[in-house]
């Protein structure tokens, strides 16, 4: 069809009218905000191509266009999803995007010629509906970012200074912290859907405890001196990242913990440091990925993977642990990869064989997946013991 | 009470009378004047005649009101193959004369075409108050004038030669023909004599043009249309004369042929049809309002507008001085062309239709 600009705008808002309704129904389900996040994306570059290049390039466009123009979309709307951190899942993403495709395909060659009798001759023009159509579409927009605006967790911000604590975010908002914020005393996250930003933490039994919560993220935060574990994670699921953490108490403290949530989405640990601590990061039965850490001078385990546990260990440095530098225990399945381990001493006074100075060890029924690695200094180097395997990429 | 008239019974009027019962009007409120009650007969003859056996229209080529479901579709599903669907998606599909003729007796069947129809023919229309009185038969508020073409054309040099027959008149083929022209009708006949094993001769003033419809493509919608309908008179005229030249679509079907019997002598293109045992004129039709008595005797009558040999009608393919709110006279059909260029295709009869529908509808008293 020779389509005016017009008529392309008006078809493609109108054929966006049942995804739209469909992002609506699954996002109630699954509640989530991808799916209107998604289908907004898809009506935003369909309009793009139709108004800034299609109008242009094509005075007719044969029906089979619409098959290449939809792989151009589909690889546009993904793309700009992953860019702007659209949460979606990949494959639902594109079910519903192929769901969607063939909807208003349907509805553009079949639905609008049905309801509006000169459509053809009117270049996809919808007359008196089109008025309505161009009318629903931005309020349609306003009323979806209006809700995600309300229903958007609040920002309290912590101003620069020592905050007396333990502080208890039992309900779902963004704790931000300006420049030189301190809590002493630690946090406790006790609520879905909390974050907490640019904090740092003095204290505390744990510094930040997050405790049956979902959705948890935990971004530049600073903790120091507490009594337990820097970061104690329960049946939660969180992602932290640059997070710096010293100065623990107890020689029984970790520096990082996430335990028993294998049941729930997965964790994940990125461009974090931790110095000292009985382990580093330590994770059990947990589907976990940590990337990109640095992790000096533990005294049992650097990054230990254990009971059961699930996840990658990708790209860390580990340097002068004693005993053991990467450890992957009980029964976990470990995919090891560009990890750098330096200078892992051997733990004589222990008496424990196992703790021999052992840059990457499998421990114990578990499968640990190896890459490329780098050891340096570690006198056990790398091994399995006690029925573990080692498999190479 | 009749409000509504239709001048003409073939497929320009079949198609409007189809649109009106689908914009909700009785068949007892549609009166449709005409010759033949069989609205696909004087095409029927002459698709007939130059032994057409494709359209040359794609899946839109059709009389029923709204563009879907077309003839792809419908026979898709009838034959339970989404070939058809296929091919028109790649503008590959072109019904054949049987499917399309097929199409017409079902719509004449569901639409009740039979019962607005009266044998009669109209000589005059004239403006009246509230209405157009059609001579002999009442006064009709809305009335739209499909008389067809105004007869076949013919070469006035051919008019005494007794080897010269026209295209689309019934003829066998002879051993050496000439076809005279270079359009659609032309191309066919040169296959079909080809194909019967005569030697044709090509007469033509001028290379015919290559495209698939008979005009442009954006010409059939309002991407095209409105860049038409702002174009002053003059130069709607020197257009409209420039887009009536002759064309036939490309492809390997219609060149192959040619190429072929071009290698064995049996096909050139001439200047003159001299040694010809036969010539066939496929010329076209006569052109213009001049050419029908009833559109002559109208402009004449109400001093209608008109450009060349055209009738100055307004986008909506009415005629403007004689069309208000409460009364409506448009054209359709070859008639048509100022409104829409194609307006002698099946979806140039189908603009008309809408845009007449439209304006039976907002009338306040229909």
């Amino acid at each position: 069809m020779s389509y005016t600009l017009k008529g392309r705008l008006q078809s493609r808002l109108a054929t966006a009218l049942l995804p739209f309704a469909a992002a609506c129904v699954l996002a109630g389900v699954l509640q989530a905000w991808w799916p209107l996040a998604l289908v907004g994306l898809m009506v935003a570059v369909g309009l793009a191509l139709e108004g800034g290049l299609l109008h242009r390039l094509l005075p007719y466009q044969p029906g089979w266009v619409a098959l290449p123009l939809g792989v151009v979309e589909l690889l546009a709307t993904m793309g700009l999803a992953r860019a702007l951190s659209v949460d979606a899942p990949v494959r639902l993403a594109l079910a519903f995007f192929v769901g969607s495709w063939v909807v208003s395909q349907v509805v553009l060659h079949a639905g609008l010629p049905l309801l509006h009798l000169s459509y053809a001759e009117d270049g996809g023009e919808l007359g008196r509906a089109g008025l309505v159509v161009a009318a629903v579409a931005p309020t349609a927009l306003a009323l979806v970012v209006g809700v995600a605006w309300t229903t958007q967790p609040p920002t309290v911000h912590l101003a620069a200074g020592f905050h007396r604590g333990p502080i208890v975010l039992d309900r779902a908002q963004t704790l931000e912290g300006e420049p030189g914020s301190v809590v002493r005393g630690g946090i406790r996250v006790l609520a879905d859907d909390v974050t907490v930003r640019g904090v740092t933490v003095l204290g505390g039994e744990y510094g930040i405890d997050v405790d049956g919560a979902e959705n948890v993220v935990l971004e530049d935060v600073t903790v120091s001196g507490a009594e337990l574990d820097g970061i104690h994670v329960r049946r939660s699921t969180v992602t932290i990242r640059d997070c710096s953490i010293d100065d623990l108490r107890s020689p029984y403290a970790q520096g990082i913990d996430i335990s028993f949530g294998f049941d729930l989405g997965p964790s994940s640990v990125r461009r974090c440091t931790v110095r000292g601590g009985l382990e580093g990061i330590a994770t059990h039965f947990v589907h976990v990925e940590l990337e990109d850490n640095r992790i000096s001078s533990t005294q049992g385990r650097g990054i230990a993977m254990t009971e059961m546990s699930m996840g990658e260990i990708e790209g860390n440095e580990v340097i002068g642990g004693l005993g053991v530098g990467i450890f992957c225990g009980d029964y976990s399945h470990c995919r090891i990869d560009d990890n750098t381990v330096r200078r892992t001493r051997p733990d004589m006074a222990s008496g424990d064989l196992t703790r021999l100075g052992y840059a990457i060890q499998a421990h114990y029924g578990a499968t640990a997946t190896l890459g490329a690695n780098s050891v340096f200094e570690s006198p056990g180097g790398v091994g399995a013991v006690l029925g573990a395997r080692l498999e190479r990429e | 009470m009749t409000s509504c008239a239709i001048v003409g019974g073939g497929l320009a009027g079949f198609t409007v009378h189809a649109t009106l019962r689908h914009g909700g009007l009785a068949t007892g409120e549609i009166a449709v004047f005409g010759d033949n009650p069989d609205p696909a007969a004087v095409w029927q003859r002459r698709a007939a005649s130059i032994r057409q056996r494709e359209m040359r229209s794609e899946s839109d080529g059709h009389c029923y009101p709204t563009s879907f479901p077309g003839l792809a579709a419908r026979e898709a599903l009838r034959r339970r193959t989404p070939g058809p669907v296929l091919r028109s998606v790649c503008d590959r599909y072109r019904p054949s004369v049987d499917e399309f003729l097929a199409h017409v007796e079902r719509l004449r069947e569901h639409s009740g075409w039979d019962e607005s129809f009266h044998r009669a023919r109209i000589e005059r229309i004239r403006a009246v108050p509230g209405g157009f009185e059609l001579e002999g038969h009442g006064v009709f508020r809305h009335v739209l004038v499909a008389p067809g073409h105004p007869g076949l054309a013919r070469p006035f040099e051919l008019a005494d030669d007794p080897r010269a027959v026209h295209a689309y008149e019934p003829h066998p083929y002879a051993a050496r023909v000439a076809v005279v022209g270079a359009g659609m009708a032309a191309a066919t006949e040169w296959r079909n004599a080809l194909e019967t094993g005569s030697t044709v001769a090509s007469v033509r003033r001028r290379e015919p043009e290559r495209r698939p419809l008979n005009l442009p493509r954006p010409l059939f919608t309002r991407r095209g249309l409105a860049g038409f309908h702002a174009t002053p008179p003059a130069e709607r005229v020197e257009m409209l004369t420039r887009l009536s030249k002759p064309s036939y679509p490309p492809g390997q079907s219609w060149d192959e042929p040619l190429e072929r019997a071009r290698r064995e002598g049996r096909f050139a293109v001439a200047g003159a049809p001299s040694d010809a045992d036969q010539i066939i004129c496929a010329t076209g039709f006569r052109r213009g309002f001049g050419h029908d008595r009833l559109l002559a005797r109208l402009v004449n009558e109400h001093g209608v507008d008109t450009a060349g040999r055209w009738i100055v009608l307004a986008p909506d393919s009415t005629v403007p001085a004689l069309t208000d709110e409460r009364r409506t006279l448009a054209l359709a059909g070859a008639p048509a062309q100022w409104a829409f260029p194609a307006a002698d295709t099946l979806v140039g009869m189908k603009f008309a239709a809408h845009a007449f529908l439209r304006r039976v509808s907002r009338c306040p008293t229909r």
